[in-house]
């Protein structure tokens, strides 16, 4: 009885999914239709959308820089940059640029010193340490005196700011907030000479305090976080996905800020940008502030990874043993988002660990009632270099990660065995239609999108275009792709695995 | 996940940085001041209408034809304040399982199975004082998703294998609540600041949601959720009109809650306290100090949000610049004004810091508190704190959703709609001695309670400074009362009642069905609170409903007894009635006796459980459960059908407290035909509490005339 309900119910479905098509196409052409755009000589990208409804404006600056470019002993320092760009420049944030200048050189020495002698680690000479620290306390403070800390964040708030926020990935810094729309030629200012000419004013303390502390409480206080840095550790040897966004300790403990000054003259340059503006604004005043503004920016051209992993020849697998709750990640190597299957990743990943319908979700917590959580996703820790389709699951009280697994890899093997159904593709492809058309909603998550994609697949247009894409994914497609990728030798699995407290 | 986004990190919801200007700023040419700001362009309230419906509920609506889209969300009086002492988790497990569990007309997986497949989105909670519904759906699903919607809040199913698979999420909720520090910190900040016997202070436990069942959200629902209480806010593509009409028909037979409105609990004006949650792997430590603050309709609300910008709600805040940068003591800081809509908000400084820090980063924090109560801002940081409220303002209006959203909160409030003109007008002609002043009629930093999380063998004190230090032991209460019982199928209710009628057979088979009654006598050896004393019991039953029981202490002696209708107690005070609940608990004494249980178990529900092994022997398992939801678990030795332990619920002899009572039966003997317990031993909450040993048993006793009269 109830079997015959659901195909009826699904047959509706479908009949809807299919008018709906030509239907809610329409609502976004509009939109697409009204985005404009140029490009600077130094080749920063910008991108206007014109939304006149509130006096009010949000951007996006994408730099097509993360943790990705990073090498062996300055991991974390696009992070590190990201916090630096909220230092100011040599107008803002100082009280005398020169002079700071100058203490900054000092201070800069004063750590370079300080640093030989650490590193001789168990060699080093207590009494010249300690003396270097004063000596590097004391350069510090110098150099501080000539702060004005936080000016850059105090003028856009006063100015009536909101959502002031920056972020780093493997792929990419984002920088961004919103401010009244008659305040575009500050804005224009603000954001302009901080991409041209950041000064790395208080250097040694953001990175030694809140970055180093941002680490302790994503890693050593948390044990998932400190689950999910090891399984990508694991997971690529070769790729710079190795390494975590936030970095290693030891090195934020040694990165100098003459390191984080090469690190940005190498990448932030115009190549690496996007700026998207959307709100109440003119396309026309928005071309002349940036030409005003942004030339500053360097034109040369940004370097490329060369390093990738190998075909991964036999599983990978780590236990952590800790006394929190246990843990499951599971990953399996697949292409970047230019990869003929990207679409197919994505609908595997749906039908696999997405929403309440997801095969996961109907098994191990609807079913077994052996997880609280089961997700998966395809794009960790990111999706512009071979990345992985990742499953994570959380199991309920007093189920092993272990147990878990089996169901997990259960689950996975009647993918590859029996495909998935017409419907649970369609369900796909309605979902990612209003996904998509939610993401539409508000001038920031506009500004976000258009700039993410210029800024990685070199063209907005393809996020308009992302659901075609989707919908040409058939049955075959999903297991064919199931099959290459869900093979035993290309998963990496990690879980936490609850012991008593060692006392 | 991917991204290190700098609001995912900070503690607490609060932003964070900033610094005192510097004195040395006068010469500075500051190019950004130079720049022209032009008028801004005219901010204008969204076109919105406001209907009552005929069934009291409160509709705002705005049309928005930009995207295919619709987006309803419904607030509703009903929250976590409502929820009975010792069912904590109740409202927050009716707002899941009124999604999850679907509705009269469609189960919750099959609403599942349509919403997923139309990309829609229908969810619902219950929060603290309020709850509600959200959908999001593409224009032409519209209809679909509102009348999913109409039923999930009209005539919910509360299935109840959703609630079982709800409180299983929940569990593992407590099992994991100590392993992230801000879930501690939350948790136990909220009951130092409204004690410990506020309905949103209470801590859910494995106990609380055991004594959950069903029918309690069925109440819980149709207690405190109809169309009364009840403001929709509709934005999106479509007509007003016709969605007027469509929401109408969709809610018009919705009944009214079955109770009015109680009062809100209010939370209490508490001294301060000092408070350390211990956790020895931290690293790290989250500092809060806090204490009751005031209602937006105060007279101080603009001045203390202006206070609050300059203490530590922004980039010129003293708090960054004191704590985290002058000092370096902290890697995120800032505070909470202290305002709420509905009830008192929370005044709140926090900050995180290295273990080491931890007790200079709370001086540092209650010394600034103090300075603002104390002396009035400078110019410059009001200035700074006015333009900051002001340049924002439009993005008060920013969105539809939130201009409606503000409107439905102004309402429930019994606010002004144009309360916020007020506000803006107030900030705009606000003086640092109005500040003050409100900073020192709301914040009294003597009485700012303390709660430290982290390790406090790191501290770099032990906080009594700030006065005598309670401890806070956040260890998980085990589960005392419940059990993990699968749920039951045709096969293993059959299986039960199957080992049940062996079990019979092997105590007394024949004898046992034709019992009329029986007379025992018993010895017991019990430890209480260190003494050892000796009892004897004598029992006698005569079925149906008589029971007397006389108990020999070495102190006294006591007799009760069940009379049919009536019970009498006789003890060394005198004779007393037995009357109301304590006649029925005699009632389930006699019918809780293992005899009884195991003469007629067809009444009950009898659940066969995996056979497990106790005391080296292999037992069967029977699970018993009567109507009021007492249980039984019975262990039945699988070589001789015997029963070896029987386990329920009981109470502790001194206290009352609710315990987990065993009965194990470590040998028998026979007394004519009926085997009986030779040795028994009794534990609550596996300690031993008494051996006993059976000297006589009688089956169908001579009972003398007035043996059960009172005397």
């Amino acid at each position: 009885m109830s079997a015959i309900r659901k195909t009826l119910v699904t047959a509706a479905v479908l009949a809807l999914a299919l008018g709906a098509v030509a239907a809610s196409a329409e609502g976004y052409q509009d939109l697409k239709e009204q985005v404009r755009e140029f490009t600077l000589p130094n080749g920063i990208h910008f991108i206007v959308l014109e939304r006149h409804d509130v006096p009010v404006f949000s951007f996006n600056t994408y730099v097509s820089v993360g943790s990705a470019q990073e090498v062996t002993g300055i991991t974390g320092i696009a992070h590190i940059l990201e916090h630096m760009a909220f230092k100011g420049t040599a107008e803002i944030g100082t009280t005398d640029a020169k002079k700071e200048a100058q203490a900054m050189k000092a201070e800069d020495a004063a750590f370079a010193a300080l640093k030989a002698e650490r590193l001789k680690g168990d060699r080093a000479d207590p009494a010249r340490l300690a003396e270097l620290e004063q000596a590097f306390t004391d350069a510090k403070d110098a150099a501080r005196a000539f702060v004005v800390s936080n000016e850059f964040g105090q003028i856009v708030e006063n100015n009536g700011g909101r959502g002031m926020n920056a972020g780093t990935g493997t792929d990419d810094t984002s920088y961004m907030y919103s401010l009244p729309s008659n305040r575009l030629e500050l804005w224009a200012y603000l954001e302009g000479t901080r991409m041209s000419r950041p000064v790395l004013r208080e250097f040694y303390t953001e990175k030694d305090g809140p970055v180093t502390e941002e680490r302790r409480m994503r890693t050593e206080n948390s044990p998932i976080g400190m689950l999910v840095e090891q399984f990508q550790n694991l997971a690529f040897m070769a790729h710079p996905y190795h390494h975590s966004t936030i970095g290693w300790m030891t090195d934020l403990n040694t990165i100098t800020r003459e390191d984080c000054e090469t690190f940005y003259r190498t990448h932030y340059v115009g190549r690496n940008m996007t700026v998207a503006v959307v709100g109440d604004v003119d396309f026309d005043e928005v071309k002349r502030l940036a030409g005003k503004y942004f030339t500053g920016v360097s034109s040369a051209e940004p370097p490329v990874i060369e390093t990738f992993d190998a075909p991964q020849k036999g599983e990978r697998r780590m236990v952590i043993e800790d006394e929190s709750q246990p843990f499951y990640i599971c990953g399996y190597h697949i292409g970047n988002w230019a990869h003929a299957d990207a679409a197919v990743y994505d609908a595997i990943a749906d039908i696999l660990g997405q929403g309440r319908t997801s095969r996961l979700y109907e098994r191990l917590v609807k079913q077994d009632k052996s997880a609280v959580q089961a997700f998966s996703f395809a794009g960790f820790p990111g999706d512009k270099y071979p990345t992985l389709l990742a499953v994570l699951g959380m199991p309920a009280k007093d189920v092993t990660a272990e147990q878990l697994e089996a169901a997990v890899l259960e689950e996975i093997q009647k993918l590859v065995d029996g495909g998935v159904t017409e419907q649970e593709l369609a369900g796909v492809k309605r979902r990612a239609r209003a996904n998509f058309v939610r993401s539409l909603e508000g001038n920031m998550g506009l500004a976000a999108q258009l700039s993410e994609y210029q800024g990685k697949q070199g063209d907005w247009r393809l996020m308009f275009e992302q659901l075609a894409a989707i919908d040409a994914v058939t049955v075959e497609d999903v297991q064919r792709v199931a099959g290459e990728v869900f093979v035993p030798n290309n998963r990496t699995v990690a879980f936490i695995k609850t012991v008593e407290a060692a006392n | 996940m991917k991204r290190i986004l700098k609001t995912a990190a900070p503690v607490l919801l609060l932003l964070a940085a900033a610094t005192l200007a510097s004195p040395a700023l006068a010469a500075r040419s500051k190019p950004w001041e130079k720049i022209k700001t032009p008028a801004l362009g005219e901010i204008r309230l969204p076109d919105y209408q406001r209907v009552q419906l005929d069934n009291g509920m409160v509709l705002y609506l705005a049309e928005d034809h930009e995207l295919p889209m619709i987006e309803l969300s419904a607030t509703i009086r009903a929250g976590q304040i409502y929820e009975p002492e010792g069912k904590t988790g109740l409202a927050a497990l009716t707002g899941e399982v009124l999604r999850s569990g679907g509705t009269a007309s469609w189960s919750g997986d099959e609403i599942d199975e349509k919403m997923e497949s139309l990309g829609a989105m229908v969810e619902t909670y219950v929060g603290e004082y309020t709850a509600g519904a959200y959908l999001s759906a593409l224009t032409e699903d519209a209809d679909t998703a509102l009348a999913v919607l109409a039923e999930i809040l009209r005539s919910p199913r509360f299935a109840e294998d959703k609630l079982d698979l709800a409180k299983t999420q929940h569990k593992a909720g407590i099992a994991r609540r100590n392993d992230e520090p801000m879930s501690i910190a939350r948790r136990e900040f909220s009951r130092v600041i409204l004690g410990p016997d506020h309905p949103l202070a209470r801590n859910e436990e494995y106990d609380t949601l055991a004594a959950i069942a069903r029918q309690d959200l069925a109440d819980f629902h149709a207690d405190w959720f109809g169309p009364d209480r009840t403001y929709l806010v509709v934005i999106g593509d479509f007509d007003a009109a016709a969605m007027t009409g469509k929401i109408e028909a969709a809610f018009a037979d919705w009944p009214a809650a079955r109770r009015p409105l109680p009062a809100d609990p209010v939370a209490p004006d508490l001294p301060r306290t000092v408070n350390v949650a211990s956790k020895d792997d931290l690293t790290q430590s989250t500092v809060i100090l806090g204490h009751k603050g005031i209602r937006n309709d105060d007279p101080h609300y603009a001045g203390i949000e202006v206070a609050n910008r300059i203490l530590g709600g922004g980039f010129a805040s003293r708090l960054f610049n004191e704590v985290r940068s002058a000092r370096g003591l902290a890697y995120s800081t800032g505070s909470a004004s202290g305002t709420g809509w509905r009830q008192p908000g929370v005044f709140v400084a926090f900050a995180g810091t290295k273990s080491e820090s931890t007790e200079q980063a709370a001086a540092v924090m209650i010394e600034q508190i103090e300075k603002m109560t104390r002396e009035p801002v400078s110019a410059e940081e009001l200035r700074t704190a006015v333009d900051g409220i002001l340049n924002s303002d439009v993005f008060n209006y920013d969105s539809k959703r939130e201009v409606l959203d503000r409107m439905v909160l102004f309402e429930m409030n019994g606010y002004p709609a144009d309360f916020l003109t007020g506000y803006r007008a107030a900030v705009q002609a606000m003086t640092a001695e109005q500040v003050l002043e409100a900073s020192r009629a709301v914040w009294k930093p003597e009485r700012l309670s303390v709660l430290a999380v982290g390790n406090p063998a790191d501290f770099d004190g032990d906080l009594s400074r700030f006065g005598a230090v309670n401890t806070i032991d956040i260890t998980i209460p085990e589960p005392k009362l419940t059990l993990e019982i699968p749920a039951a199928t045709p096969e293993s209710l059959a299986a039960g009642q199957k080992l049940l009628d062996r079990a019979a057979a092997a105590v007394g088979g024949r004898k046992l069905a034709d019992m009329k009654g029986f007379a025992t006598k018993q010895t017991l050896a019990a430890e209480i609170q260190g003494m050892s004393l000796n009892i004897t019991m004598e029992t006698t039953i005569v079925l149906p409903d008589r029971l007397k029981l006389i108990q020999k202490l070495p102190f006294g002696e006591s007799t009760q007894v069940l009379d049919g209708e009536k019970g009498w107690v006789q003890s060394p005070m005198g004779v007393q009635d037995i009357e109301g609940a304590d006649v029925a608990k005699m009632r389930d004494q006699i019918q809780g006796d293992m005899l009884m249980l195991l003469r007629d178990h067809s009444g009950r529900t009898c659940q066969a459980l995996p056979a497990e092994e106790l005391d080296g022997k292999l037992c069967e398992r029977v699970y018993i459960t009567d109507e009021n939801g007492d249980y039984t678990l019975m262990f039945l030795d699988a070589a001789t059908g015997l029963p070896v332990m029987e386990q329920s619920k009981g109470e502790a002899p001194m206290t009352g407290e609710p315990v987990t009572q065993k009965v194990k039966y470590d040998s028998y003997k026979d007394f004519g035909g009926v085997q009986r317990p030779a040795t028994f031993t009794i534990l609550f909450d596996d300690e031993v509490f008494a051996t006993g040993q059976t000297t006589s048993f009688t089956l169908n006793p001579t009972v003398a005339a007035g043996f059960f009269a009172k005397p």
